[in-house]
């Protein structure tokens, strides 16, 4: 028996973050290694709704019934992560009485608060709703920003001794006298903040135990260690429109099916989903009719958005599961319920559990879950805290939300930077130097961007995920090089110049996806400025040596000192 | 005018306390879910070409004001519903509505200006000495009602110092203007004596939109308007009506212009029942009638009146043969040398070139554009005290070419450009249609 | 009564600019029916004319050498290089003095605020002593509230691409109190004042170290650039020059106005604050566009013949949605593959076939249908509108522009 346990998390997702922070406020010494950015897996890629547990109602009870749990415990210790919209469930005439009873009486049965609104009642609430909806139920749905969540969960388990290496990939799972006993890692820059053009280095990092926090990914761990892992990922695609055409989560009100949610999410409104199954979590098909389909179908409900702007399109995979010789073959029938898989039982593997299944919504619960076996296997009685301690940025909001108007900055710039960051905006915001704002689209200031590399090195798209700087209309065209040029003098030219090349080409990734109308101009107004203004796509500094001599040096008159060579 | 405008201004004074939302007797402001148009959509037109801001006269001048771009389509993609932080900074913008004619994708700047600007005066203390003032100055013609009617006596006190000092001090009016005179007959009056229309027509007609301001301190430009269509056969009827509503949408005052314009929205659409056109002699009602008002409310025949406004010079070019007319005349010397100024309003009307043209194929008259800055008075903003030397910087560039040019007159369809112009250089100011009087009549 | 020319031209940008210009020539009446302010006034100011052929990653000395190995469908190719200078020529004799260039068929290699280096044919002159090759030690000065820039990163950056000089940057405060989120137009104005301009001055001279020129963001005034530049640099006793941006960009601004001015003078008549929104025709000819002037019904303009110089994708002469691209005011055929998910590569700098997207001219500049013939005898297309070429990643946009623009209005007045 160990005093005082090593533990390894794998996964910088909202669970890894969220066992992470659970372990080290228990006094654990923890680890995180995640391969990408945190969030870069399937917490990245989710619509932001923060369940009432509404969806499930009908279908699974014990979920949602954790989900309204949860809910209230997030309003609570993240609330600078999350909007309380509330929800509707909307009937269309199409839509059966059958169902809408079925989903009231499954609310109520799960202590979820409902109210039915008339028709007249839920456009007055909601005016962007399509004039012949029959009713709604409400519920307290909410918007809960899953990058900021799974960054402050992080933040958190570092204040408490935590170590999180992002860019850190297992290469290995260390087995030693049949037991996990650590892992080996790639750091693709060296351990540490990410700096782009640093080598890459290996590490291995011994722990008394390892968590497989890596959702739809844990197969592949699995197979590490050598022990399988089925997991089913299943893929749904995801639109962002350019506004708010919502300020209600407004779900479709009939039984499970594709296209049949739009989340307000920040200063956008998410459409979703799809539910397909894919057989590699990073290898599938991103599909032209995935797009259309969730613009039309939710049309029906929001008819504005039939011509409005999306600004990108992305994908995500739920980590599924279901234990082995349930064969469930439609996904939209798996269990959205999480389990843990203890490979010491299942496998005789020992030192090492892995988690899979479940749902953001209910991060926080999973990770008690997992961090209370983890304790149980060293004899370690500490509580879990992680229910009532505010996370950095949650404490005290209200108040603070009463002077956000200070820091100099006009609204709605000081009231968007103060939702972002919650109560660290007084230490983020105050400065004496001129504070710019860099993003414009999404009103974020200098000072942000800076806090933001304080935290994440030349990594952009980290900068982005904490801040939502270069995640509005133009897509980073106007902003991308305005972030870089934050990451100077600190770091150099080459470093600076990659790290915008990266976040360029992020942005430009989810973009295909709304390549018509106002987003197409925008692309090409991006391809322009980029290419024509500012020729980015030749620059002379990443592409063979030129000739300077044999370009015009100047007119005869232009008072330079040599004489230019005539034609 | 080099007026130190980076150090100078004060930008304090007129600020106001937006967390004592004291309750007045504004009994008639409709509650809030009738009120507020959400124009978070209209950002999806942006992609940050930053036109809008270039094209700025503001915010050329005063950095106070972040520009078009954010009060705007930036601002409005910002908002939550619940949200009504409105920067304060949305009273600095003058409706110039310079943005409107240089986005290229179509982004209703003014209407999100607009309706931003109703919001924030919403939750401006009633009782503060700007909003004050403001309601003052937007509701210009119901104190010209009451002044004109002893004319002689108001344009005394109004040009007397202690009143200027007192409108300075008391309401932050820059006591740097002259009021503008009432005529000692309005043109209301002088119409009713000559006994209305003098010519009858079922095919041509038109009801004459006058305005507030030619009415009370230029009926020679209402007059001019009366008999150059009189000339080519038209049937001119002159009907009840109030303030276009334009100095009350560049203050915010979105209550007042909604009582004005229901009022002439009912009055002109039961004119144009009866086929009549509106015209109207002034580029900014033109402009109310037919974009502001279809932007802000919805009477019923809001959009009808639309479909029917034109401007004087604008209705003749279309439906009668102007140009031809002109260039066949000639006038007399007395508008030797025209310095013309634009006014912004006429822009987006596809109108502001329009006197150039007739006017270059007029013999007797030589035109010259004054260049395409703003007047920089847009209406009532030149005349707040802590805007009057913003104002007067961004007419510099206007009052430099007319400096240069030849004459002595200037010409302009705007009452306010003019006021600027003579406020800057002293030249006496005509309207293009006393100048086509002069030709056709 | 019918609002009736020789001549409408359809879009104010270069391209429309110069042909309207070009069609006056020869004393036609011409229109030019602008809707809202062009992309010009967005863009850098530079008149790129060729600097990378057919996806090369060399920029080329000398444009006129490349223009042959352009394929057919080139708008170049169309009008040829004679077309070209045509097109040049007519810019030079608008733009005067405000322009440099024109002593060489070379290009010059004029530094960017990313700090790149991009060939153009024509530079304002604002810039000229900024030339990357001209071997003058460079001291490049920023503006801490001015995050488009930052001074010390371009010239390291400047440096990495092996210019044959010393390269500095530094960051200054600017010498008026103004607000963090100013506009660049507000720099500009407050730099007409003599005051800031000796303000400024003093603030840069104790950097100078040496330097033999001084590049800052191009804010040097708006109506009075020259002056504020040539006040400055006796100040400072050395070169200044402006490195292009933006959006705001001060230099487009200028050339839009120096072009409006040249349409003024020439008499061309300016319609700007209403778009034109369809056509009449008779048979195979246009007798009038329609113009939709805000609350009215669409007007008929008249003419004899018309130039379509509306703009690509960013100017909305081209148009999309989810199904398809076109032209939106004569229904010109665009070609462009059926799915959009073929119009993109995955590569952000990839060659994108929306770049190319544009109608296509016969050669007389005539946008052509599908069978390849004229869809109207009397319809020209010049400018961004046109196909076939990716002028990002070309640095071909304003040659275009001019040669097509030119020949535009050369031919709309021979038909005549």
């Amino acid at each position: 028996m160990v005093d005082s346990p090593e533990v390894l998390v794998i996964g910088g997702g909202s669970t890894g973050c969220g066992i992470a922070r659970d372990l080290a406020m228990r006094g654990l010494g923890v680890t995180l290694v995640e391969k990408g950015n945190l969030t870069n897996g399937t917490t990245g890629r989710m619509h932001g709704l923060l369940h009432s547990g509404g969806r499930y109602a009908v279908s699974d009870q014990a979920s949602a019934k954790e989900c309204i749990e949860e809910n209230r415990v997030l309003r609570d210790i993240a609330s600078h992560c999350v909007e309380m919209t509330d929800g509707l469930f909307v009937q269309r005439p199409e839509d059966s009485d059958e169902y809408f009873e079925e989903k009231l009486q499954g609310c109520r049965e799960c202590d979820i608060p409902v109210t039915v609104l008339s028709a007249e009642e839920a456009r007055t609430k909601e005016p962007a709703l399509a004039g012949d909806v029959e009713r709604a139920i409400s519920v307290p749905d909410g918007a809960i920003d899953p990058f900021r969540l799974c960054v402050a969960n992080a933040v958190s388990a570092e204040q408490h001794g935590a170590r999180i290496e992002t860019h850190a990939e297992v290469t290995d799972v260390l087995l030693e006298d049949g037991a996990v006993v650590g892992c080996e890692v790639r750091h693709d820059s060296g351990s540490g903040k990410r700096v782009h053009r640093t080598p890459g280095t290996t590490e291995e990092i011994r722990a008394d135990y390892v968590v497989n926090a890596t959702g739809a990914w844990a197969g592949q761990i699995g197979e590490l260690a050598g022990v399988d892992i089925e997991v089913r990922p299943s893929k749904g695609a995801m639109v962002i429109m350019n506004v708010r055409q919502v300020d209600t989560v407004i779900n479709r009100c009939r039984p499970k099916g594709d296209a049949d949610i739009i989340v307000p999410h920040e200063t956008t409104a998410i459409l979703g989903t799809t539910d397909e199954e894919v057989d590699d979590p990073e290898e599938y098909p991103e599909e032209r009719w995935e797009v259309d389909m969730m613009i039309e179908e939710l049309s029906k409900l929001v008819p504005i958005l039939r011509e409005s702007r999306t600004i990108r399109s992305f994908w995500g995979v739920r980590p599924l599961y279901e234990p082995p010789g349930t064969g469930t073959t439609d996904p939209t029938d798996i269990t959205r319920d999480f389990f843990l898989l203890d490979h010491e039982e299942r496998d005789g593997l020992a030192g090492m559990t892995s988690i899979v299944g479940g749902k953001f919504t209910t991060y926080r619960m999973m990770a008690e879950r997992i961090a209370d076996h983890v304790c149980e296997q060293f004899g370690i009685t500490a509580d879990c805290r992680t229910a009532d301690e505010p996370l950095p940025g949650s404490e005290d909001f209200e108040v603070l939300q009463d002077h956000m108007e200070a820091f100099g900055l006009r609204s709605p710039i000081g009231r968007r930077s103060t939702q972002r960051l919650g109560s660290r905006a007084e230490e983020v915001l105050t400065t004496d130097d001129p504070n710019p704002v860099v993003c414009e689209c999404e009103a974020v200031t200098r000072a942000e961007i800076q806090d933001a590399i304080d935290q994440s090195g030349t990594d952009l798209n980290a900068v982005r995920i904490r801040t939502r700087a270069s995640m509005g209309n133009c897509q980073g065209g106007l902003c991308c090089h305005r972030m870089a040029n934050e990451l100077h003098p600190e770091h150099e030219e080459p470093t600076v110049r990659t790290a915008l090349d990266e976040l360029y080409q992020e942005r430009w990734k989810g973009q295909r996806h709304a390549l018509w109308g106002e987003q197409l101009s925008q692309a090409m107004l991006n391809h322009v400025l980029h290419g024509t203004t500012m020729n980015r796509d030749r620059d002379p500094a990443r592409h063979e040596t030129v000739n300077f001599d044999a370009f015009d040096a100047g007119a005869p008159d232009s008072g330079r000192r040599e004489e230019p060579d005539g034609d | 005018m080099t007026k130190d405008s980076e150090t100078d201004h004060d930008h304090t004074d007129h600020t106001t306390d937006r967390t004592d939302r004291v309750a007045t007797a504004e009994a008639t402001v409709p509650p809030s879910s009738e009120r507020t148009t959400d124009l978070r959509p209209g950002a999806d037109n942006c992609y940050k070409c930053t036109a809008c801001d270039t094209s700025c006269p503001v915010a050329e001048v005063d950095d106070e004001f972040p520009g078009p771009k954010f009060q705007g389509p930036e601002q409005w993609r910002l908002k939550r519903s619940e949200d009504t932080d409105i920067d304060e900074s949305i009273t600095s913008c003058s409706n110039c509505m310079r943005c409107d004619s240089a986005c290229p994708s179509g982004v209703p700047l003014s209407q999100m200006h607009n309706t931003a600007r109703g919001e924030y005066v919403e939750g401006m203390s009633k009782l503060s000495r700007e909003y004050v003032r403001n309601r003052i100055l937007a509701n210009y013609g119901r104190l010209a009602r009451i002044g004109s009617r002893v004319p002689r006596l108001t344009n005394f006190v109004m040009s007397n110092r202690v009143t200027k000092w007192f409108n300075e001090r008391l309401l932050g009016i820059a006591s740097e203007r002259e009021f503008p005179a009432f005529a000692t007959q309005t043109f209301g009056e002088w119409y009713e004596e000559r006994g209305g229309p003098q010519i009858e027509s079922e095919d041509r007609r038109i009801a004459y939109f006058h305005g507030d301001y030619s009415n009370f301190n230029t009926p020679e430009v209402a007059k001019a308007l009366v008999r150059v269509f009189e000339a080519f056969g038209y049937e001119v009827v002159v009907p009840e009506q109030r303030c276009s509503g334009t100095p009350m949408f560049a203050n915010g005052m979105l209550e007042d212009a909604r009582r004005a314009a229901e009022f002439n929205v009912d009055t002109l659409s039961a004119l144009v029942e009866e086929g009549y056109d509106v015209v109207c002699s002034c580029t900014s009602c033109s402009m109310a009638l037919r974009q502001e008002y279809p932007e802000l409310f919805d009477f019923e025949g809001t959009e009808q009146v639309a479909a029917h406004t034109y401007e004087a010079l604008e209705y003749l070019r279309l439906h009668e043969d102007l140009d031809g007319a002109l260039s066949e005349s000639e006038v007399d010397g007395e508008h030797p040398e025209l310095a013309y100024h634009a006014p912004c309003h006429a822009r987006n009307q596809g109108l502001h070139r329009q006197a150039l043209e007739l006017f270059r194929e007029l013999d007797g008259v030589a035109i010259e554009d004054v260049g395409d800055s703003c007047s920089g008075i847009s209406g009532t903003y030149g005349w707040k005290s802590e805007k009057y030397d913003y104002s007067m910087e961004i007419a510099e560039e206007m009052f430099e070419h007319m400096e240069d040019a030849d004459g002595t007159t200037g010409l302009t369809e705007c009452p306010t450009c003019a006021m600027q112009m003579e406020h800057g250089t002293g030249y006496e100011i005509d309207h293009p249609l006393e100048v086509i009087e002069k030709a056709v009549v | 009564m019918a609002i009736s020319e020789d001549v409408v031209v359809i879009g104010g940008g270069l391209a429309g600019s110069v042909g309207a210009l070009s069609a006056a020539r020869t004393g036609a009446s011409v229109r030019l029916i602008s809707h809202k302010e062009s992309t010009l006034r967005h863009a850098s100011g530079l008149i790129d004319v060729l600097g990378y052929p057919n996806g090369g990653e060399q920029p080329v000395v000398n444009p006129f050498d490349a223009l042959d190995e352009l394929p057919t469908g080139h708008p170049y190719s169309v009008v040829g290089a004679s077309g070209v200078r045509d097109g040049l020529a007519l810019f030079d004799e608008i733009t005067g003095d405000l322009y440099v260039g024109g002593h060489t068929d070379r290009n010059a290699l004029v530094p960017t605020q990313q700090g790149t280096v991009k060939p153009t044919a024509r530079y304002p002159r604002s810039m000229a002593a900024g030339l990357a090759s001209d071997d003058r030690e460079m001291l490049l000065v920023g503006f801490e509230s001015l995050s488009d820039f930052d001074a010390p990163l371009a010239a390291d950056h400047l440096e990495a691409a092996g210019v044959p000089f010393e390269s500095r940057g530094v960051t200054v405060r600017f010498p008026a109190d103004l607000r963090a989120d100013a506009k660049l137009t507000r720099f500009a104005t407050a730099l007409e004042r003599a005051r800031t301009v000796r303000a400024l001055a003093e603030t840069i001279e104790p950097h100078l170290d040496g330097a033999e020129r001084v590049g800052v963001p191009a804010l040097l005034g708006e109506d009075d650039a020259a002056a504020v530049r040539a006040d400055l640099e006796s100040r400072l006793g050395v070169s200044v020059f402006e490195l292009p941006g933006g959006p705001p960009s001060l230099p487009g601004v200028r050339l839009a106005d120096r072009l409006f001015e040249a349409l003024d003078s020439a008499g061309v008549h300016v319609s700007t604050g209403v778009p034109v929104v369809g056509y009449e025709a008779e048979e195979d000819r246009i007798t009038s566009v329609l113009v939709d002037r805000g609350s009215h019904a669409p007007h008929p303009y008249h003419a004899r013949e018309f130039v379509l110089a509306t703009g690509g994708l960013v100017g909305k002469g081209i148009d999309s949605d989810r199904n398809g691209v076109r032209e939106p005011i004569f229904d010109c055929h665009v070609p462009h593959p059926e799915d959009r998910y073929d119009w993109f590569l995955d590569e952000a700098f990839g060659d994108h076939p929306f770049a190319r997207f544009g109608v296509i001219p016969d050669d007389e500049l005539r946008p052509v249908d599908n069978q390849g013939d004229p869809e109207f005898e009397n319809l020209r297309a010049a400018g961004s509108v046109l196909g076939g070429a990716n002028i990002a990643a070309e640095k071909s946009g304003s040659g275009i522009s001019l040669a097509t623009g030119t020949l535009a209005g050369r031919l709309t007045r021979e038909a005549i």
